[in-house]
């Protein structure tokens, strides 16, 4: 996490002080419940993705910190302050909205002036300021256009304008890429971290897609079902998944399911169907629990015998893709599939493989509870 | 044009489009061209003149009787909007299982036929109307008010129930399309309540408040009906003086004269009605 | 539908289309008749039809101005006989679309009442174009549970007493005439007042109209407004008399002394009527001026025949519902005319509405 101090915001130096809390933060619809009572904080000055699929919960957490939902119970503070009591255009938050939510009868500049009229700012400056904003990020030639009259990134580009020229201590950021083609989105992701480093502010961002998460982010807040499945930087949470939810979600591992036969310090061993094997493992597995073992694609490879100081897997080609630089086979280990990354020649769907991991690289996760009696039935 | 040639649907509408066009202009040019005769009698002559025109300018009574047929729809509309304006943002906002049944609801009313709801109004505001007798069980009043029926009152009260669906369904189809998120970050961006209404919602609610008052403005300017049966001895109007000058004076050139000022007038409000809609630019401009 | 019952359809459509005009045709000559409805309901004219080899086409009119406007566009032998109000039968003679009355076809002409005789309405250079056929008054009628006496024009113009509770039909020539009864102004002169006594009028019509409670368009309202005690008294027409009396309001009707204005419809007969449609047409005039037509009309109506030819088929009652038991009511009468400036009343009327 970077640690560079705010340039802009006061109190950018204390670090003790995080600078957005929720507390047992919980959304209730009815009788569905979006958010089942999460605890995280943000840090001054960092770039924190809220990942999960549709329906996780990350929206409307989202929404409740703009103050466009209601908190159903649990609290959020802002720099220690109670922020759930306080009404939305009261708040020193800003959002960038998924689709925009441009001002379709204002200009350009008066959308991004917009925000200005309702702060302590002289009359005189709002232009001033409001061109600024248009500069940082290269839309001051369009000033005077109106919103429909701008293709979709450069829309992007003024909402970010929008939001920023505002100075908020937080600023969110919704799906904001969403509707941008695949080239238009590489090109905002790096200029949406380059924008946060200029700026020292924190941005909250929003989204379902992984790589997008790991490309900004300081700091990854995975979702699933309401809940947080884990927090972390990209590295931790690439390097050692907490959970089988996460070790799929991020990085497309294959889990086979096991059960803790002994636990060690860091390690465990595990048995599953094709095996017992000895992993470094995460914190939360106890001895006698189950587990999964997480196999990544790039960890494992295609063996002609079996090698020395390796764990070895029985397999059957299923499917290969192409993809340019290398394959990604798909194996058949019985009941399970095992994704592998290929560069050579690859042997030809429906061959017999030998596959082969190092157990000191790969890991053991937690077992997702929902897919653990799947897994007992499928290796029973 | 994306296409030089028709297809084969521009060439079936082509006919239908055409009668259309002919059936709507016909009687209008045909008005048009006796508002510049005149009448000895039973004789129509055929020579032109702007003595109609010339007539109606001089004329206190005509000059009046239009500007308060115009005034009375100004009044109307402003009315209706003001009320329609809340049952719009509910039915399109608060609403959602029940939303056709309530759009029907409102319609209701204009199922039943003029008559009936301004005898209904008659029922609800005479001397021995719900109304005067509640009032008096109340001993708010000793006897009934008379003003409330055969009076501008009435006739205005009955107006705006009458045309109101109108302007709410114009309304309604606006704040339909008014995405909520545009609220949002009106509030997002430290707009206030009122702010949030008067910087978003009415710009963005424009396109429907003109349509909407544009549709009561044409129907309340040629409504003699209501003001007619409510409107007690100021009820004439300037329609209903058309009508006499068609019907018993038998002075055609004269009414054609004052149904086409009216007209052009009306024609004059609907342009200046599409520009502000254009000028609100929620009509797509080409980039 | 399917394509061969359509061609059926169509089939039977073009049959019956085929077979109308010779269905009629079964009696040697029918007469197309543009009339009110009242007046042509199928029993007052069986009497007629049952004699004779003529069948008659009939075609309702709305209002007067619609007659007019129908023959004008369909031309004078569009219609064999039509049926004008006295005052509007010069329209149509301005316009040339009548053709004189022949009283030696119509020999029940020699019954109309005097008043009918001697008016010049209808006529142009001694020939009459429109013989008058039924009448009535247009009486005050009002609620004689809520006024102490009866009342006369004056009513309408003088006192505090019934101010809010007054009506007045909408129409410029009835309203004027009244005026003009009210300021004492002859029936002579009534028609051609000159500015200065139009001024006059206006004076007192704007007072009129600050005791009005409306002005009434259609006698159903005007009914209506009596029943709900809205309007205590108004230039009416005989209808809500009777039909409030009959529901238990005690209603009155007065005949002013200052004058009282009569209606009568004619029977006119286009121009190009001729031969023996023209024949069998003088026929039917010559029968809605006899004793059998007069005694449906006056029973089913109830209107008075412009003729004394039923008088004495009737009760003293049935009498008395169409003003005919005491005959010098016709004395005071004032028919409607068509005044030469009747632009400028309708002007003045609506200047008056508007103030």
């Amino acid at each position: 996490m970077t640690s560079r101090s705010s340039r802009k915001l006061e109190g950018g130096g204390r670090s003790a002080r995080p600078l957005l809390e929720a507390f047992k933060l919980t959304k209730t619809y009815g009788t569905v419940q979006a958010v089942r009572g999460v605890d995280f904080a943000l840090s001054e000055n960092s770039y924190v993705t809220l990942l999960g699929p549709s329906g996780c919960g990350k929206t409307s957490i989202l929404r409740m910190i703009g103050g466009f939902e209601s908190v159903s119970s649990g609290a959020l503070s802002l720099d220690g302050n109670r922020l759930d009591e306080t009404a939305a255009n009261q708040r020193p938050i800003n959002t960038v909205f998924q689709n925009y939510a441009l001002f379709p009868h204002l200009s350009v500049l008066e959308n991004v002036a917009f925000g200005l009229s309702y702060r302590d700012v002289a009359k005189s400056q709002i232009k001033a300021l409001a061109m600024d904003a248009l500069k940082t990020v290269q839309m001051e030639a369009m000033a005077d256009r109106r919103p429909r009259q701008l293709s979709g990134g450069q829309q992007q580009r003024v909402a970010l304008a929008r939001a920023i020229v505002n100075e908020p201590r937080l600023l969110l950021l919704d799906e904001p890429l969403s509707a941008l083609d695949r080239r238009m989105r590489k090109d905002m992701q790096i200029e949406l971290k380059d924008l946060q480093r200029r700026l020292g502010m924190t941005f909250l961002h929003v989204t379902h897609d992984q790589e997008e998460a790991f490309a900004l982010s300081d700091q990854i807040i995975v979702m699933r079902d309401g809940r947080i499945e884990q927090q972390g930087s990209p590295e931790a949470i690439y390097a050692q998944p907490e959970t089988a939810y996460v070790a799929d979600f991020i990085g497309g591992a294959a889990c086979i399911p096991a059960d803790v036969i002994v636990r060690e310090e860091t390690n465990v061993v595990l048995k599953s169907a094709f095996g017992t094997f000895t992993v470094p493992s995460v914190p939360s597995l106890s001895m006698g629990g189950k587990a999964v073992l997480c196999l990544r694609p790039e960890q494992v490879s295609v063996v002609q015998a079996e090698p020395e100081g390796k764990a070895t897997l029985k397999a059957r080609v299923v499917h290969q893709v192409y993809r340019g630089s290398d394959w990604l086979l798909e194996c058949d280990c019985g009941d399970q599939i095992v994704q592998v990354l290929h560069r050579d020649t690859p042997p030809a769907v429906g061959d017999d493989v030998i596959l082969a991991f190092d157990t000191s690289k790969v890991w053991a996760a937690a077992a997702d509870p929902r897919v653990a009696t799947l897994s007992e039935t499928g290796a029973a | 044009m994306r296409r030089s040639i028709l297809s084969v649907g521009d060439w079936l509408a082509l006919p239908v489009v055409a009668a259309l066009i002919a059936l709507c202009c016909a009687p209008l040019l045909i008005l048009l061209a006796y508002s510049f005769f005149q009448v000895d009698f039973v004789t129509i002559s055929h020579d032109l003149t702007l003595a109609n025109y010339a007539k109606i300018a001089g004329s206190e009574t005509y000059r009046s009787l239009i500007a308060r047929a115009f005034g009375s729809a100004l009044l109307v509309v402003a009315l209706t909007a003001v009320i329609a304006y809340p049952v719009a943002w509910f039915i399109a906002k608060r609403v959602h299982a029940a939303k056709s049944t309530l759009l029907t609801l409102l319609l209701v009313p204009l199922y039943s036929g003029d008559l009936i709801r301004i005898f209904a109004w008659r029922v609800l505001l005479g001397a021995e109307g719900a109304i005067n007798r509640s009032l008096m069980w109340l001993n708010v009043i000793d006897e009934p008010l008379s003003g409330l029926l055969f009076s501008p009152l009435a006739t205005h009260i009955a107006l705006t129930y009458n045309y109101l669906p109108f302007m709410v369904i114009g309304l309604w189809l606006a704040f339909e399309s008014l995405d909520d998120r545009w609220l949002e970050a009106a509030a997002d961006l430290g707009a206030p309540t009122h702010a949030r209404f008067l910087r978003v919602i009415l710009p963005l609610t424009v396109p429907g408040l003109v349509a909407g008052g544009l549709m009561v403005f044409v129907m309340v300017a040629g409504d003699y009906l209501t003001p007619q049966l409510l409107g007690g001895a100021s009820g004439i109007t300037i329609i209903s003086a058309i009508n006499d000058l068609f019907g018993t004076a038998f002075d055609w050139p004269l009414g054609s004269a004052i149904a086409w000022t009216m007209l052009s007038i009306l024609m004059l409000c609907f342009g200046l009605g599409a520009l502000a809609i254009r000028r609100s630019s929620l009509v797509a401009e080409d980039v | 539908m399917l394509r061969r019952d359509f061609i059926k359809s169509a089939m039977a459509g073009t049959a019956l289309g085929a077979l109308g005009p010779a269905a009629r045709a079964i009696a040697s000559t029918d007469i197309l008749w543009m009339t009110w409805e009242n007046l042509a309901k199928d029993d007052y004219l069986a009497p007629f039809l049952d004699s004779r080899d003529i069948s008659i086409t009939k075609t309702f009119i709305g209002t007067d101005d619609e007659q007019f406007a129908k023959l004008r566009a369909g031309g004078a032998s569009s219609v064999d006989l039509i049926t004008p109000g006295l005052d509007k039968v010069e329209y149509y003679t301005a316009s040339d679309l009548l053709q004189p009355i022949d009283f030696e076809k119509v020999p029940n002409a020699a019954l109309l009442y005097d008043t009918f005789k001697a008016t010049s309405l209808g006529k142009v250079d001694g020939e009459t174009y429109g013989i008058p056929f039924y009448w009535g008054i247009n009486p005050i009628v009002y609620r004689a549970d809520l006024m102490d006496e009866e009342p006369d024009w004056s009513v309408f113009f003088e006192g505090d007493a019934y101010n809010g509770k007054l009506a007045m039909r909408d129409y410029a020539l009835e309203g004027i005439m009244i005026a003009a009864m009210y300021l004492g102004i002859p029936e002579d002169e009534m028609f051609h007042m000159d500015d200065k006594q139009l001024a006059e009028i206006k004076k007192v019509l704007m007072i009129q109209k600050s005791k009005l409670r409306t002005y009434w368009n259609s006698i159903g309202d005007l009914t209506n407004l009596f029943a709900t005690g809205e309007v205590v008294c108004a230039f009416s027409w005989v209808p809500p008399y009777y039909d409030l009396k009959a529901k238990g309001i005690e209603m009155g009707m007065a005949k002013p002394k200052q004058g009282v204005i009569g209606w009568c419809d004619t029977i006119a007969v286009p121009k190009g009527v001729s031969g023996a449609r023209l024949d069998a047409t003088f026929e039917l005039v010559n029968y809605l001026l006899g004793e059998e037509y007069g005694k449906m009309l006056a029973v089913g109506g109830p209107y008075a025949q412009s003729t004394s030819a039923a008088r004495d088929l009737l009760t003293e009652e049935e009498q008395d519902k169409i003003f005919i038991k005491d005959l010098s009511v016709m004395d005071n009468f004032v028919w409607k005319q068509n005044p030469p400036r009747y632009n400028e009343w309708v002007a003045l009327w609506n200047e008056v509405k508007a103030s």
